[in-house]
């Protein structure tokens, strides 16, 4: 009986050391086996990771500037010049219905003046976007839209961007405007043409 | 110029909101050139690069400092080093504990490539927790680091409490799947309670939720490392079953208990040696009840959270927006959210929608069944381990717990023994 037992106290650990390694080798077999599979789906280069918003799409709702993660967006407006008209009454500088055409703060579209124009000739104004002021509520680019060629627009400012792994503003774009891109097509500007 | 867009203002509330040439280009006639403007790309490689390699070296580093050196010191300023770049400096994204839900982004969608460095920052972690345990989770993942740096005291759990919060991870992974094969949202990178940190700014309720961890994480080891972290559940597998097992000391354990006090995460188990045995035939049948129950609970979370799937599928934008729109229909006078203006201003399709809805909701209860399945999975399994008695002769380390903080190195004597002899040899000489 007392031999029965000493066998008993030495098997129960081999069993356990048996079953350990059997399952050591499952769990690194699985995993070698879904490392492969997922190198199948994993790209070359450095993948869509770049966050970018499709003009085309956006309607300039204002929540790029509210939602994303960093406290001044990253979303900026950019212009595109070889789209715009170079019009004295812009869409885009002035709020509508204005009834002095003069830079009075009353009178202007954005609300922190980072829309900037020079006169190039009559009766011509050229348009340039301040970054460092600009917010991305998009106010301007409604009125440009609306009112004229639609070459002011939104897009992610690559440098500021921080690329989370979900885009927040993404999260709550009513018109799904905002798509991973790839480090090739990080812009989606509008004066290629 | 001014007249035509004065008239232009008046009708222009039935023009489309797309980029139409409405005035034609002008012609400069004194020579203006359109202005060039260089937008920058800035190229991640080399940084992805960088991130891939300081991971590896950090967790050799780490293995090389607990296995061999036994030193909490090199983890310690490993901590530092991972706070500082992968926190504060990568401003914690990607990370590997997010990496969860690209890789099942990855697995479910064809159309999602994934990106080779999250791959490797999913892989390496778990090839390391099989080789050595959970060296990630010890200095190099920048949210344990920084629960580990800021730690002071060790206020003990209890058993039974730990081991039931020890579910939550697994909870939270079930969701994670769910939400991420759905498409619906990445819970965990939302969730992130020290990403606000690294960041100096963010959501002010995750903000919050992450200052008040830490607070807690004063007092308690890794709060969110032990009762949140999914990646850790994940790792905690692997760990269980590694190649090599972190030994406290290499000169024999002599059962002084001062390691078990020292442990952050309550990683090592005391003996079990004076204890009364118990009927071996009691024991055997209460694992075999256990056994019985493990398949009764996936089946019974399976369909608790399977039934929910309609409630859970809220949580995609689509479904969402087609629950407001059905609630719009129905009560016409009240106020359209922004979501329900926009879709109609795009001249979005109810009926394409609809499908969508519905393929979105199969899905959605397809994997509801899953991530319930494995919730009752980890109960059952968790219950079972519990029910599992080990004889043990010497104080042990628990590798599906332990984080390797390398604290009960420096607690034991049989190691401060050597360190005090070669000082000791050091002066004389």
């Amino acid at each position: 009986m007392s031999d029965r037992k000493n066998d008993k106290l030495k098997s129960p650990m081999d069993r356990r050391n048996f079953l350990r390694t059997c399952s050591s080798i499952l769990a690194g077999g699985a995993a070698l086996l879904s490392g492969g599979f997922l190198a199948t789906k994993a790209s070359g280069r450095e993948g869509e990771v770049f966050w970018q918003i499709d003009s085309y799409r956006c309607t300039a709702c204002g929540r790029c500037e509210t939602d994303c993660v960093l406290s001044v967006s990253a979303v900026k407006c950019f212009h595109a010049n070889r789209v715009c008209g170079y019009c004295d009454l812009c869409g885009g500088y002035y709020r509508p219905n204005v009834k002095e055409l003069n830079t009075a703060a009353e009178n202007m579209m954005c609300p922190t003046g980072a829309i900037r124009r020079e006169f190039v000739e009559e009766p011509y104004f050229e348009y340039t976007i301040d970054e460092a002021l600009c917010t991305g509520c998009g106010k301007c680019v409604k009125g440009c839209t609306s009112f004229g060629n639609g070459s002011l627009f939104l897009q992610i400012d690559q440098e500021r961007c921080q690329q989370c792994n979900e885009c927040a503003i993404a999260r709550v774009c009513p018109s799904d405007a905002i798509e991973r891109v790839s480090y090739d097509n990080a812009y989606k500007l509008k004066d290629h043409a | 110029m001014r007249k035509t867009l004065i008239i232009l203002t008046g009708f222009v509330c039935s023009a489309k909101a797309f980029a139409v040439a409405r005035f034609p280009k002008p012609d400069f006639t004194s020579g203006y050139e359109y202005p060039d403007i260089v937008h920058s790309v800035p190229s991640e490689l080399f940084w992805n690069i960088l991130d891939v390699v300081l991971l590896i070296c950090m967790m050799g580093l780490v293995v090389w400092a607990a296995y061999r050196k036994r030193s909490r010191s090199v983890i310690l300023s490993m901590s530092l080093v991972s706070v500082a770049y992968f926190g504060f400096f990568r401003s914690g994204c990607v990370c590997s504990v997010g990496s969860i839900q690209n890789v099942v982004m990855a697995a479910v969608d064809p159309g999602y490539s994934l990106p080779w460095y999250v791959l490797l920052l999913f892989l390496i972690p778990i090839v390391f927790a099989l080789l050595f345990g959970r060296v990630f989770c010890s200095g190099v993942c920048p949210l344990g680091a920084l629960q580990e740096l800021i730690n002071v005291r060790n206020f003990r759990l209890s058993r039974a409490v730990s081991a039931t919060l020890s579910v939550i991870p697994w909870i939270y992974m079930a969701f994670t799947i769910l939400y991420a094969a759905t498409r619906s949202q990445f819970l965990i990178c939302r969730l992130d309670p020290f990403i606000g940190i690294f960041r100096l700014g963010g959501d002010i309720g995750i903000m919050c939720f992450g200052i008040i961890l830490l607070i807690m994480s004063l007092f308690v080891g890794r709060p969110f490392c032990q009762f949140l972290c999914p990646y850790g559940a994940l790792l905690s597998v692997f760990s269980a079953l590694s190649w090599k097992k972190l030994e406290i000391t290499g000169k024999g354990c002599i059962n002084c208990a001062l390691c078990g006090v020292s442990c952050p995460v309550d990683a090592i188990r005391a003996p079990q040696l004076s204890r009364t045995k118990e009927d071996r035939s009691r024991g055997v049948k209460r694992i075999i009840l256990f056994v019985i129950l493990l398949p009764l609970l996936t089946f019974s979370g399976a369909v608790l959270l399977g039934s929910q799937s309609d409630a859970l599928s809220l949580a995609h934008k689509d479904v969402y927006l087609y629950e407001q729109l059905l609630s719009q229909e129905a009560n016409p006078q009240q106020e359209e959210p922004l979501e329900v203006e926009t879709f109609h201003a795009l001249g979005g399709d109810m009926e394409a929608l609809k499908e969508k809805v519905d393929s979105i909701r199969d899905e959605y209860e397809r994997y509801a069944y899953m991530a319930g399945a494995l919730i009752g999975f980890v109960i059952g399994f968790k219950l079972l381990k519990l029910s599992l008695k080990r004889s043990r002769k010497t104080y042990e380390i628990d590798m599906a717990r332990c984080t390797m903080c390398g604290k009960c190195f420096n607690y034991c004597p049989q190691n401060l023994k050597t360190s005090k002899l070669h000082t000791d040899e050091k002066t004389v000489s």
